[in-house]
């Protein structure tokens, strides 16, 4: 039995607009995806701003009830069954916010463990365990108003941990932290699977999504455009190759010249601190770099690099089709 | 059970704590304990100079009304101000019963309200001289818990719809404004129309009232226990109303988005 699966999964959202003539608006966030998670399986979901990533874990951990298809959670029906789901999921999202300001990270723990109905004998224990594993030890009593972003993140964490679920829901687990606490939050991730858990998480760091899935779904428009281990998405795009090159300033026509060449996959702008880069993805073969730079005439160039491509080469591709 | 229980009282308290962190002691000592003073004192004054009701009249009526300001407003806020630190969603995901979840928010709000009506009956007393007999105040004591837990009854409904309209305290203000005017704490029922007499007969305090007025004038606790008796249905009913309608938005957020933070 799979740990989490999916059928045909979908949800729209109506909205509504204007105040006096009231027009309602459907969106289709999420639009039938199917997949499936196995027991003690890290599983990643990848997809740009608004894919419907975080409308699918909140379907999963029964907060909405899908428009469409079914899902189950350790062979349980998340709309059905929602009370059994809720007691054997854990449930973190990114961010600062969602922690209780004014009551120390002590408090804000004990009080979920009594909602999880952790037993009071065992809270002190398992509270004191959970501050040692997200390094919080120390500043327990402290007020959770007076942490950093970082901190209030790994409250989170522990928060979700509390009644020691045996499936996770991250939802960016990682947003906004530095690299130090990012490492560290990620290092308490991996240290999940091999305590036998099942992990289900968003990110938009490809590196992340690299290192810790086992296998990753990217998603794009509410649906699944690609599916399988982080290496067989970068096979994907493996043949071919990435050539950078380091502009500054560089106007629209010349982006859309490169992307009309023949042999170019994908095109992509990355913000560098004064520059940008230009990455161009090929066809294996193909030897483009002159051409690129012929049709950047006009811009001050830097830099160029050729390389292998990454994850994040293989996730550009995907949802830039 | 162990849980349940916990949840109610563990979880009530600190969720109270958690939410009410704004309650400094210079916003509670002004609107909790300042104000309903301010209010007994301005309709016993009316009252002396148009030759009304006496005092004692009037610290009750107004002693007792006054902790909707507590009941009304504290408990939208232990609901609804889950949604402005976007707890929310932690709360509904957790598997906790809602029955202990929603009823423990009420209790220290309750308690609370009992204690605004108690101190601004004593300290109304006093300041205006109204002697109460020393036999009278144990069971006074409970008829203003009784009025609180009433009230507090109706701020679940108050609760429930913060967690739709955002304009909440403009609802609990009118709801206090009713409660001043309908509940027999300033006018005497008979002087009122009779749809307001009869529209009282569902609203809280009008009995509590009734029933304090009284025990200060010596009756015993038996004497009113109809009135009480009916103090506590119009609570109870408010309260089961209440908690249903938190439910019934619950369920409906899952299948609209509604809840989430707008
Ligand atoms: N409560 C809501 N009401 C209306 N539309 C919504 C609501 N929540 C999300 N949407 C829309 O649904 C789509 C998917 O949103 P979702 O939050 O699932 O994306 P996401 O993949 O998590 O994005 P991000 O990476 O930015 O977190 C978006 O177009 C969003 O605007
Ligand atoms: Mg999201």
């Amino acid at each position: 039995m799979a740990a989490i699966e999916a059928a045909e999964l979908r949800r729209t959202y109506k909205t509504h607009t204007g105040t006096f003539r009231r027009r309602a608006k459907e969106i289709e966030a999420v639009r039938g995806i199917s997949f499936a998670v196995e027991p003690g399986e890290l599983f990643g979901l990848l997809g740009p701003n608004g894919a419907g990533k975080t409308t699918t874990i909140k379907m999963l951990i029964t907060l909405l009830i899908p428009t469409g298809g079914s899902a189950r959670v350790l062979g349980l029906d998340v709309v059905h069954q929602a009370r059994e789901v809720r007691k054997r999921i854990g449930y973190v999202f990114g961010g600062e916010r969602g922690v209780y300001e004014r009551l120390s990270g002590y408090d804000n723990l004990r009080y979920f463990a009594e909602l999880y109905g952790v037993p009071a004998r065992e809270q002190k224990r398992r509270i004191e365990e959970l501050l040692e594993l997200v390094g919080l030890k120390g500043r327990e009593q402290e007020r959770a108003e007076g942490y950093s972003r970082g901190m209030k993140q790994r409250l989170h964490v522990a928060r979700g941990l509390l009644h020691d679920p045996e499936v996770l829901f991250l939802d960016e687990p990682t947003i906004g932290l530095d690299p130090v606490g990012a490492r560290e939050v990620r290092a308490t991730i991996a240290s999940l699977t091999e305590a036998g858990k099942t992990v289900l998480l968003t990110t938009h760091y490809m590196f992340e999504a690299d290192a810790l899935c086992d296998r990753i779904a990217v998603i794009s428009k509410g649906s699944i455009v690609a599916e399988g281990t982080p290496l067989d998405l970068k096979r994907g795009v493996a043949q071919g190759s990435v050539v950078e090159v380091e502009v500054f300033g560089i106007a629209d026509e010349a982006l859309e010249r490169v992307r009309a060449l023949g042999g170019v996959v994908a095109v992509a702008i990355e913000e560098r601190e004064q520059a940008q880069v230009l990455v161009v993805q090929t066809e294996p073969d193909v030897e483009l770099t002159q051409a690129i730079l012929s049709h950047l005439n006009g811009s001050d160039v830097g830099r160029i690099s050729r390389r292998e491509p990454t994850l994040e080469d293989a996730y550009v591709a995907l949802v830039s089709e | 059970m162990i849980v349940a229980a916990r949840i109610f009282f563990v979880g009530g308290l600190t969720s109270f704590r958690a939410l009410f962190y704004w309650l400094t002691p210079w916003i509670y000592i002004p609107t909790m304990l300042i104000a309903p003073i301010f209010q007994i004192l301005l309709f016993a004054y009316i009252g002396r100079s148009a030759h009304l009701r006496s005092d004692e009249f009037y610290v009750i009526g107004n002693a007792l009304q006054y902790s909707s300001i507590p009941c009304l407003f504290a408990m939208a806020q232990s609901i609804g101000g889950e949604r402005f630190q976007d707890t929310l969603s932690a709360i509904l995901v957790s598997p906790a019963a809602r029955i202990p979840l929603f009823f423990g928010r009420s209790l220290p709000v309750v308690l609370n309200g009992a204690l605004v009506s108690a101190f601004s009956l004593a300290v109304g007393s006093l300041i205006l001289g109204v002697h109460l007999p020393a036999s009278s105040f144990a069971p006074l004591a409970l008829v203003v818990l009784i009025a609180a837990f009433s009230c507090t009854g109706l701020g679940l409904i108050n609760a429930a719809l913060s967690l739709r309209i955002r304009e909440n305290a403009v609802l609990s203000n009118v709801i206090f404004g009713f409660l001043l005017i309908f509940t027999g704490a300033n006018v005497p029922l008979d002087d009122l129309p009779s749809w307001m007499s009869t529209a009282a007969q569902g609203l809280p305090f009008t009995h509590a009232i009734a029933a304090a007025r009284k025990l200060a004038n010596g009756a015993g606790l038996g004497d009113v226990g109809g009135l009480v008796g009916a103090e506590l249905l119009v609570g109870a009913i408010y309260g089961v109303a209440g908690f249903l309608l938190l439910r019934w938005f619950e369920t409906i957020s899952r299948r609209h988005a509604s809840l989430e933070r707008s």
